[in-house]
């Protein structure tokens, strides 16, 4: 079986995925419904960010944990796009240190999450 | 040691949420802690170039935080207090208020400082409409014959005027009765808007208040405060404005410290973004009215970083004072020579045509490439790309001009470009 990246996971499996899946996975995953309320949280990010899931679940993600997502880079363009699937380079500041990473960004109007898979 | 960890993670949760930015710098400007709040506003800035320092964040928004942070000698202390940082350049379309940040930066020691950034866009529009109103209000009660009234209907006619309109402007009733706002009040008054958007804004917020130019009818102008108020029926629909002009004494500019650190680039002492901003909308607005050309150049130092690399900051900033006086000293004065960021200057020419323009540019780029800046390292020459454009009904000007600037930086710099648009043919 080969390793999933997150160039290569598809929308499809995310949402099949169990929580135990995902949390073997070895980047950070982060799954919100429409209204921007984290509903998945995997093992691999809550360590980078020095948080525990159960803290950030249901808590509304781009106000009170990723602020440094929160302008048109990234939380505008969940709302501006529909049909989203894009890798970005970012700087996030996990554990308040600037912390250059991959992002990728995917939303679909069949997918009641949307999803950032982030890459250190 | 489970006790230890959830302090940890409160205090993790504490900073990620905070609705302040916080950020934690050495010397040399790079970042060894920065709060979500802080990256948020900060990285959009900048881009991915020079994420891990906060002066290269800065530098093309607020070049002046590293020179006051640099000229600060204490050893600990208060570098700036609220240092207002203007991050939009350029009319926004949607006619929202460009954004603005505080920054608050102190120094700890040798090797530390703590820069705070806060979003005080909206509260400083408050303050700007509060302050007026009160002004407003306050003078309004001193003497009430000096107020003129029209009143307007609602499809903009003028359908009343009291006498002490008659007596301030010297315009008859009768000649008023019937006009239009913008037969009352043409385009060079010297107001920021247009009179729609002075109508949608009264409409919106019930009144809007600023100061303009007005002509009396003998031609001689005063300046007023006027204020236009949007007056609602009892069923809550608009029936019409009243607009109330006062004569008040032209304060005067360029007087005070004051006004200055508001306007000028504390570096250079050119005109800071803010100023240049201000005057460009003007300027703008005054081309729309009457169509006397208007042209806009852009300057940037070529390979400005190997100075900075190669000699240190402080020479660089010597650099860029011998620039600025040297530009400074070959324009005429009513043209608006501007800091725009780090190594990014404009100069705006009112009344002056593309082919005008173009040849200031050339004069311009012969007079720095003959500069030499005396530097303790010795004498240092630099050269400059310039990018021309005018203004023209279906492009952005500022748009053109960095468009023309980027072709001649591509093309081998020390050399001006001009953007070949249908002003040119103008």
């Amino acid at each position: 079986m080969t390793i999933a990246t997150i160039d290569t996971l598809t929308l499809a499996e995310l949402q099949t995925m169990r929580a135990e899946a995902l949390d073997d996975l070895p980047f950070g995953v982060i799954g919100m419904d429409t209204s921007g309320i984290a509903q998945i949280y995997n093992a691999a990010e809550a360590r980078m960010a020095g948080l525990a899931a159960d803290t950030v679940l249901g808590s509304s993600f781009f106000n009170a944990i990723a602020q440094c997502m929160n302008n048109y880079l990234v939380a505008q363009r969940f709302e501006d796009e529909a049909e989203l699937d894009a890798v970005i380079p970012y700087v996030l500041t996990l554990r308040m240190r600037p912390t250059p990473v991959r992002m990728r960004l995917m939303a679909s109007p069949s997918s009641p999450l949307r999803y950032i898979l982030i890459e250190r | 040691m489970a006790q230890a960890v959830s302090e940890e993670e409160k205090l993790l949760e504490f900073l990620y949420a905070a609705p302040t930015g916080l950020v934690q710098i050495d010397a040399s400007g790079a970042i060894s802690m920065i709060n979500p709040y802080a990256m948020k506003h900060l990285l959009p800035l900048a881009g991915m170039r020079g994420a891990g320092n906060l002066f290269t964040m800065l530098e093309s928004s607020a070049p002046e935080l590293r020179n006051l942070f640099d000229g600060f000698a204490a050893k600990r202390g208060t570098v700036c207090d609220g240092h207002r940082i203007l991050v939009d350049l350029g009319r926004l379309s949607d006619g929202t208020e460009p954004k603005l940040l505080a920054c608050t930066l102190v120094k700890l020691d040798d090797d530390r400082a703590i820069a705070c950034f806060s979003d005080i866009t909206a509260q400083v529009a408050q303050e700007r409409r509060l302050k007026q109103a009160e002004t407003w209000f306050s003078s309004l009660m001193n003497d009430i014959n000096d107020y003129a009234l029209v009143s307007i209907s609602s499809d903009g006619i003028v359908d009343a005027v009291n006498t002490s309109w008659t007596q301030q402007t010297g315009q008859a009733a009768d000649t008023l009765i019937g006009q239009t706002l913008a037969d009352i009040f043409p385009p060079d008054c010297g107001s920021v808007h247009g009179i729609d958007e002075l109508l949608r804004i009264s409409a919106r917020d019930g009144w809007h208040l600023d100061e303009i130019w007005q002509t009396r009818s003998d031609g001689s102008r005063y300046w007023c405060q006027r204020l236009l108020a949007a007056c609602t029926g009892s069923d809550g629909e608009l029936a019409g404005y009243t607009v109330v002009l006062r004569d008040v004494a032209r304060p005067a500019f360029d007087t005070d410290d004051l006004r200055r650190m508001l306007t000028q680039d504390h570096l250079t002492g050119a005109a800071n973004r803010a100023r240049f901003q201000n005057l460009f909308e003007r300027a703008q607005l005054a081309w729309a009215g009457h169509g006397t050309p208007l042209s806009l150049i852009m300057l940037d130092i070529d390979h400005f970083k190997r100075v900075n690399d190669t000699y240190g900051h402080l020479t660089g900033d010597l650099v860029l004072v011998g620039f600025a006086e040297t530009i400074a000293a070959a324009i005429r004065p009513a043209d608006v020579f501007a800091r725009l960021g780090g190594e990014e200057f404009a100069v705006l020419l009112t009344g002056t045509t593309l082919a005008e323009a173009s040849e200031t540019a050339e004069r311009l780029r012969a007079l720095v490439a003959a500069m030499r800046v005396t530097t303790p390292q010795g004498e240092l020459s630099v050269t400059v790309s310039l990018g021309c454009a005018s203004a023209t009904r279906d492009d952005d000007l500022l748009r053109a001009a960095d468009a023309a600037l980027y072709v001649a930086k591509q093309t081998g710099r020390n050399r001006v470009h001009t953007a070949d648009n249908a002003a040119a043919a103008a």
